[in-house]
């Protein structure tokens, strides 16, 4: 399960899982939380969800979107818990609170943060 | 993905695309679809995009959307899908809109038949306009308002209307 937000980091941590699930022949579940839904952050997140999208087929990697509303670290643990999700990827510099994640998350999660050269530009 | 766009640590501005009613010509309204199977369905959309010159190879346009179809579900759930390829056989960016009462299967996650569906299709070179209309599609058609309205429309001047109205409520 990927975790898509709007953070610099987070096109990496897709990036990652994509190149992942290519050597894994898996599946990512692409998941985007909107707290509470208003028209532009919903478009907002839907077009990152199918920017991930776009890149996951080009390396032919099998891609489901998802769009939820509510709390985002309980909308990625209940849904990685239902889809019985292997391993959460979620970027460095991620809003959620990542203790919470840590002790929730039905799985392991890896946090990506971006190349070396990248984060010290 | 362009990574470009966040080395700076911010996301690009979206693009402005034209308004999604004027990317569906009307003869790519179809009020009541024939076909029973996704493949059907794509083949019917594609055809009155073909009919209206905007098509230039319709296996190549068919087959680009079912290679994604076979990859992930273009399924969004709440009875919707919506097919799409970014591929150099058609000259614009372009929608087709087909309705199923008794609904098609598109493999959604919440395992429901969809009713409406949305075609797109755009060239290779319009990537961020597609992806752009993709999410406003997306966004609009998880309202409920609007699919109930699209799925009571008489006639395909009644379903451009619905987009028209609702495209321009969010861009308020």
């Amino acid at each position: 399960m990927l975790f898509v937000e709007d953070t610099p980091a987070s096109p990496y941590a897709a990036d990652w899982a994509i190149k992942l699930s290519q050597r894994l022949s898996a599946r990512v579940f692409a998941l985007g939380v909107i707290p509470v839904r208003t028209t532009a952050v919903e478009e907002n997140t839907w077009r990152r969800l199918y920017e991930v999208e776009d890149a996951a087929f080009e390396q032919n990697v099998r891609v489901s979107l998802l769009l939820e509303t509510g709390d985002p670290l309980q909308r990625l643990c209940a849904l990685s818990a239902s889809y019985q999700i292997e391993l959460l990827v979620v970027s460095a510099d991620t809003r959620l609170r990542t203790a919470e994640l840590i002790r929730h998350s039905p799985g392991p999660v890896v946090f990506v943060k971006p190349p070396q050269e990248e984060s010290q530009s | 993905m362009n990574l470009s766009d966040v080395k700076s640590g911010q996301t690009a501005p979206a693009p402005q695309v034209g308004a999604l009613a004027t990317l569906l010509p009307r003869s790519a309204i179809i009020l009541e679809l024939k076909s029973r199977n996704k493949e059907g369905v794509i083949q019917e959309l594609v055809q009155p995009l073909v009919s209206t010159g905007l098509v230039k190879d319709e296996s190549g346009l068919i087959a680009a959307i079912l290679s994604r179809e076979n990859l992930e579900s273009t399924g969004i759930g709440l009875g919707v899908a919506i097919p799409h390829a970014r591929t150099d056989t058609v000259t614009t960016l372009s929608l087709a809109f087909g309705r199923s009462e008794a609904g098609v299967d598109f493999a959604s996650l919440d395992g429901k038949p969809c009713h409406l569906v949305f075609l797109i299709a755009a060239p290779e070179g319009r990537k961020r306009d597609y992806i752009s209309v993709l999410a406003k599609l997306s966004s609009l058609l998880r309202r409920e308002t609007v699919r109930d309205r699209l799925a009571r429309a008489q006639t395909p001047e009644e379903v451009s209307a619905v987009l028209e109205q609702f495209d321009a409520a969010s861009g308020r």
